[in-house]
This record gives C-alpha cells, structure tokens and sequence, in this order.
C-alpha cells in the first residue's frame, strides 16, 4: 500500500507527495502529458528531440547537469508514444536543488541554436544506434506503418526518418514548449525522505510564479477498424529469421484491458508459460518467443514476436502460434494458470512498493492515467478476470483479419 | 512577499558518511556461512546461493556458464517443466547468474512462498541431472543469440578488446564461439557442478524479511549436504598485447564502435580507489568530460562512457562509445587529447567538488534498501577483500586531493 497526499497549485500543476523515512534519498519524478502522438506527420521524433532540449540549461541555470551533480544527485527523462518524463534522484536533504532546477527550465528554457544543432545531431546517432544500425531495429517503423493508417502511433518515438530530426527549426522548439511544457500539463510527485509540508512549501516558492499555459485540447485521428489482414517480406542484413504478429488491442483504460493482459502472461510470462513451454522447449520450434501488448493511452497493440529455430519456416512457425491463439478461442484457460497469474499480481505489487524513484514514477503514471488510487487498486480489476473473459478478449481480438504478420529474412544464407 | 531570486542556487549539503548496516552471519550444519540483511517492511526475500568458482574454474570453454544457467531444467526428481509450474506458480523469481568468478542462483519471493519454493531450490543445486534434450536446446538457442550477437559492432569489439587484454585462450579472455557450445557435454556439465558447486564453496545471502523459520529451512535444506570441491589449476590470463590497435570493418558504416582499454589489476590495486575518481572524471557519468566534449559539445555520439571492470584477480580499465562513422577519427583524437589534459592539468577545485558529491550521493544508493545492501557486502565475502576496502573507497572520495595522474 503506498500512502501519498496530494495538492494542485493554482496555476494547476499537481502535485504528489509519499513519505518514506526509511530512505536516505529523496525522488523528483515530472511528467508532462506529451508524447510522439501530439506531433505532426511531417515532424515526426519532436517530442524526444524537445526532452533533450530541456537539458540545455534554462533562464538562471546555465549548465543544468553540473548543479544535480553537485548535489550529489542524478536525472535523466525518457519519451514515448504518449508522455515525457524527467526524473532526479538525490541525498533528502538537497531535494531544493531539484525544484530550483526543474522549474526554471518549465518557466523559462533557454532556447538557442547551438544545442539543437548539437542535439539534432546526438539524436541522429542515437537513432542510428538504436534503429538503423540494430538487428531487427526498425520493428517498429514497419510494424507502425502496417498497423496503424491514421493515428500517429503509427510513427514510433524516435521518429519517421532521421531528416525529420535533421529539419527541425528554433521555431518549432519554441511552439511546442509554450504548447506542452506549462504547469497545467504536468505532474509532480516527490517520493522518499520528505515531509509533506517542506514539499508544499518548495512547490509554492518554486513553482507557484509560473504562469498557466493554455489548456491543451488533444483530439487525435483515430484508427479505423482493421477489416482485412496485412503481410510484409523484408530481407536485410540480419543472421536470424524472425516473425512478428501485431494484432490491434484495448486502450490502457478500456474494460478489455485487464483481460487481454492476463491472456499474454499465459501465453508467454514464466517459464511455465504456454508458447515458452510448448513451442520452445518442447516442440523446438523456436528459440526465442514473447508476446505482449503494448498498453498505451489510445488503442495499442498486442504482439507475438519470435525468432524460429535453425532449419523451421516462418510459415511453420507462424502456424504453430496460431495453433495456441485459436486454443485460446476454444479452451478456457485451466484454473491454475489463473491461481499463478493471480499470485504474480500480488508479488509484483509488494516488490513494486521498493525504491522511492520507483514510487515515484508509478504514482505520476497512475495519476496520469486518471486517478493515482489505482496504484493500490487496480489490483482488484485483475482479480476479478475469470477464465471467460479470456477466452471472450481471444475471440474478440485474436483474428487474422485484426493482424498484421512481418517476416524478416536474411538476405543471404547463412553458411 | 520577497521576489524569488533565481540566480542563487539553493545551499547543498554534503552527505556526510555512508555506512553500510553489518550483516548478521550464520552457519548451516555443514559449514556453509549465511550472511543475513534483515531489513525493510515489506514480506519480501532474496536470497542467493553462490559459489566461489566460475569462468575461471572451467575445465572447457563455456562450461560454467551452461552449468548454472541449466540447474533449473531438470533433477532426480523433477523435470524442467514441472520446475517452472512450482516456480511460477508461487511467483519465484529465480535467476541464474554465471561470471568470471562465481557462480549464482537467487530466488526474490514473497516471505510466505519461501517454504514451497526452498525445497526445489535446493533440489536444483544439489541434484541437477543436465537432461540431454535439455542442452541440445540450450546450445541451439545460444548459437542463435550469438549469430545475432556477431552482427552488432559494440559486442564484436568489446570481444576483440578482452582477447587481447587477457588471452584469447585464457578464461578471463576467450569470447565464447559456436564450436564451444557444440563441444558441451552433459558430462562437462555434471563435472563442473560436481567439482565446483560444493558445499564448502558456498556462501549464502538472503536479504528482506528474514525470520528464524526461514533460517531453520535454509539450514534443513542447503545445511545437511557435505561435498568437497577439487581446486583448478588455471592460468587466469597471458601476457597482454599493449598498444596493439585493431580496426575491424562496420559493414553497414553508419556507426563505429570504439574500445580502448588497458589492464588495471583487482580490487587490491593500490590505486583502485584514487583511480575509480579519475575514472569519473573522465567517462563515469553525465556530466564527465568525455560525455561533455564528445556528446554534449560535438554531437558525435549518443553516449561514450569509461569505467573499470573488475574479476576478482585482475580487472581493466577502458572507455567505450559508439559513434557516426564520419567522426570516427576526430572522436579517437579527443579521447586522448582528454586522457592526456588529466595527465597533465589538475584538475580544478570546483570539478572535484562536483565529483565528490555526486559519488558519496551514489553511494547512497548502495544502502537504500536490504536488496542493495546485500550486493554492498557480497564481495566482502567472496573476494577475500578486506573489510576496510569499503571505508577506504568513501575516505579516498571524501579526502581525495588535486594530483596529478600519470599512472595510467
């Protein structure tokens, strides 16, 4: 049970504060609600370039990471599809370094030419390191164009191409931190060593100035219904086969969430786990196997990705994954299979309780999301899936027509 | 109210020391040492059991790994399947962790499945049988990472970097290839683990919310068997080849990768404290200044980073990024140019600072939690170190002086 008390500035910035004594660090987690889906087609990977923006010093803070450092501290943010977030660790009792920082770069960014063409440049490298010079590493590129035709998750973080990176303007980095970055379109949660008081105090003195921006009204194209199935062959530089399978799957907060995340853990969570078990180590079929969905704000994905073993088609291994998705239709799941997805919840909420920048991100999640209560909660949306309802997310979402099947082959064989 | 003024930073307080909570020490029946970290509130537990033998105890190439990593697929008396039902079905989470010098299997579980998940656990460790079909899996499965694995250029040139640090052929220096794998035996297996996963070669941890039961399970399983281990006599590693530069051709050519790296020695290095701070300073975090050139001010890279990498006899030191290929050359440049500025400058006054407190606020970390503190005494208890190299290490970063460094 994670405890936390929460308060909203007036220029609408919310904040969230847990109290653990029995660490000598304290966690500084802001979360603004941008994501890659709030760009334009033609500026694809703006948002990640923007987040490494922000560490390119601010109005008073010239050198932004010296200051962290000083303190004995780290940060560091990530990016995805539908949120930015900074976070910093750091001793307890330097956590004023943190809000002295954190809100002169909300309040006012320095914005020049040197550090986004520097950045640019950094994030080119890290779009070839990651994507182009990667096997398999541009999963995403395809996948995204195949399975999505008009909502924009179907550009993934990093973005389209690298010259949309390479294109982007001093101007466009001025719009979208006066559109995004604004305390109204944040979160603040402070976890560890700390008392609810001094953060309420921090939060007024240091954040308190800042203007509200303009409310931010998302109204995203969304995806139309999949009505027919979509196949792509593509040969590359890689020394493994591999097959991917994307099927369209619930939103974060739809009611078929739950389900359709119990029905990928039998599948493929645990060495126990139906397609690890079955497919890898007693048919041999592959060698490696997993499958997820995605989760995110607006409709995702749920995925099957393996890679098949030496001398097995792609057809025969896609065969045999649709062997185990059509038992899913046609079977309940046994009730052990339930009991021991039931037994890993309740694990991963008590080792999800350790660590305060832990905490701390799950609560700016959860709010986020809509309520942070679901923290302790969401817990009983889980338990209360039955065998029935996987079977009904199965035949609801598991057809070849809501699917899109990749195959990466080797362009020459392998000796 | 007052204006805020946003020019002054807020005062920042030094941590003032850092000391790590004594754990509590055990023996089982046989001998067997537990170092117990009772601590934190939540039903949790690790625990983990290993062995003091690991690449450098192997009597053929890849052994010890395929040895630890296959305890969980099968014993005398349970299979690997019905392994994994157990495991998973009380939420045990067990991993096996094979290194240079050990050999390891931890369990992270809530306190009240100890008791039905100890039982296989120790089944695991004392009675693996190392099925036939088994391994074949294994070596199929770890032929195909590795053909995946020789595609990246980082891995190919980390591999080339310990070969020619420690000995192609020498345990801490071999890069493991397909034939190593085919040349695995269940015999080999069995051996290793006969000869090297022994009761008087173990040493247990467990961490979290230890009660007295769950030592009395500890002991009336892991504490009542007695095996001996048989002593290697390898050499860990040759003469190395200093200034040997290697260029390996990056067929796609968008990025190279670049290591340069030099023997350091163990932990005993009498340097080992001072050189873990000039090691900061020059590619050891964010703000280090190889990140700062490389990254920050020229853009040709997404990360460069330095650090040492210790076994438990030896150890190196090297710096490692991956970067346009265009850039290659000048990036090479300002390494050194960077690596000789520390040879030759102090350094000043207001970076050593900086250092200094990010360092001890690291290290706090390191007792945030009985999971944490657990890793911050292990090797106290496996290397033979001394008990004083920890207090030693935040003395020096606290104390630690403008010198010159020329050493290296």
């Amino acid at each position: 049970m994670i405890e936390y008390q929460k308060f909203i500035l007036k220029n609408g910035l919310r904040v969230l504060v847990h109290v653990d004594t029995s660490t000598p660090t304290a966690a500084f987690n802001l979360l603004y609600d941008v994501g890659s889906r709030d760009e334009s087609p033609d500026k694809t990977g703006f948002a990640h370039l923007f987040e490494h923006l922000m560490f390119g010093g601010s109005k008073h803070i010239k050198d932004f990471d010296t200051h962290i450092q000083r303190a004995g501290g780290e940060n560091n943010a990530f990016t995805n599809s539908d949120m930015t977030n900074f976070y910093m660790t750091m001793p307890a009792q330097n956590l004023e370094t943190a809000f002295w920082m954190e809100s002169d770069r909300m309040l006012a960014l320095t914005i020049h030419k040197k550090a986004l063409n520097t950045q640019r440049k950094v994030v080119v490298e890290e779009f070839k390191e990651t994507t182009l010079d990667e096997p398999y590493g541009d999963i995403w590129h395809h996948l995204g164009e195949m399975a999505f035709s008009t909502h924009p998750y179907r550009y993934p973080t990093i973005g389209k191409e690298p010259a949309h990176i390479e294109q982007a303007t001093l101007e466009d980095v001025k719009d979208f931190y006066k559109r995004f970055y604004t305390p109204n379109n944040a979160i603040l949660v402070i976890a560890g060593n700390v008392t609810f008081e001094n953060v309420r105090f921090l939060a007024e003195k240091w954040f308190g100035e800042i203007p509200a921006g303009e409310k931010y009204i998302r109204n995203l194209p969304q995806e139309p219904p999949q009505t027919a199935q979509k196949r792509k062959i593509l040969k590359q530089a890689i020394p493994v086969p591999a097959i991917y399978m994307a099927f369209h799957a619930p939103a974060r907060l739809a009611a078929d969430y739950h389900a359709t995340d119990m029905l990928t853990d039998v599948l493929s969570t645990g060495s126990s786990s139906r397609l690890y078990r079955r497919l890898l180590k007693e048919q041999r079929v592959f060698t490696e196997i997993d499958c997820y969905q995605t989760g995110t704000a607006d409709a995702g994905l749920l995925v099957v990705e393996g890679k098949p073993a030496e001398g097995v088609s792609l057809e025969k291994a896609e065969a045999a994954i649709w062997v185990e998705l059509d038992l899913l239709k046609t079977e309940l799941v046994q009730s052990v299979e339930l009991q021991k997805f039931k037994h890993k919840l309740e694990s991963q909420q008590t080792f999800g309780d350790i660590g305060a920048l832990n905490k701390a991100m799950n609560l700016a999640y959860f709010e986020w999301l809509g309520n942070a209560d679901w923290i302790n909660n969401e817990i009983d949306a889980y338990l209360k899936i039955e065998a029935l309802d996987i079977q009904m997310v199965a035949q609801k979402y598991l057809h070849e027509w809501n699917c899109s099947v990749l195959y990466y082959l080797p362009e020459k064989v392998l000796e | 109210m007052k204006k805020l003024n946003r020019k002054i930073p807020p005062p920042v307080h030094g941590v003032q020391n850092i000391s790590v909570p004594p754990p509590a020490v055990h023996h089982l029946d046989n001998g067997i040492q537990v170092v117990e970290t009772r601590m934190g509130t939540q039903p949790v537990l690790k625990l983990e059991i290993c062995f003091r033998a690991g690449r450098a105890a192997e009597h053929k190439n890849t052994v010890a790994y395929a040895a630890t990593r296959l305890l969980r697929d099968g014993t005398t008396t349970l299979n690997s399947k019905e392994i994994a039902e157990i495991l998973d079905f009380y939420a045990g989470t067990l991993g096996t962790h094979p290194g240079w010098d050990t050999s390891a299997v931890s369990l992270f579980c809530l306190t009240k499945h100890f008791e039905a998940l100890i039982p296989v656990v120790a089944d695991m460790i004392l009675n693996p049988v190392y099925p036939q079909h088994e391994l074949q899996t294994f070596i199929d499965k770890n032929i195909r990472e590795l053909q995946v694995d020789l595609t990246q250029s980082d891995t190919i040139a980390y591999r080339k970097l310990t070969e020619l640090l420690f000995g192609e052929k020498m345990p801490y220096g071999y890069s493991s290839v397909a034939e190593d794998y085919k040349a695995l035996t269940v015999n080999d297996l069995k051996r290793f683990h006969q000869e090297q996963l022994t009761a008087d070669n173990c040493v247990i941890f467990i961490g979290g919310a230890v009660n007295e039961a769950i030592l009395k399970l500890l002991n009336q399983y892991l504490g009542q068997h007695k095996t001996k281990r048989i002593p290697y006599q390898n050499v860990l590693c040759t003469e190395t080849h200093p200034k040997t530069s290697v260029h390996l051709k990056n067929e796609t050519g968008l990025q190279t990768s670049i290591r340069i790296g030099r023997r350091f020695g163990s932990k005993l290095n009498p340097d080992y404290a001072g050189a873990s701070v000039v090691n900061l300073i020059l590619g050891g975090y964010f703000g280090s200044r190889l990140m700062k050139n490389i990254r920050e001010a020229k853009g040709y890279t997404y990360n460069i980073s330095s650090s040492i990498d210790f076994m438990q006899h030896d150890g190196y030191w090297y710096i490692g990024t991956e970067v346009g290929t265009k850039f290659a050359a000048k990036t090479l440049e300002e390494i050194y140019k960077e690596m000789q500025l520390l040879q030759t400058e102090l350094v000043d006054a207001a970076e050593l600072e900086m250092v200094r407190n990010y360092c001890l606020g690291n290290m706090l970390n390191m007792i945030d939690g009985a999971f944490a503190v657990m890793d911050a005494v292990k090797p106290f208890f496996l290397e033979d170190l001394q008990d004083d190299v920890l207090q030693k290490l935040v003395d020096t970063i606290r104390h630690i002086t403008i010198r010159n460094e020329k050493k290296y």
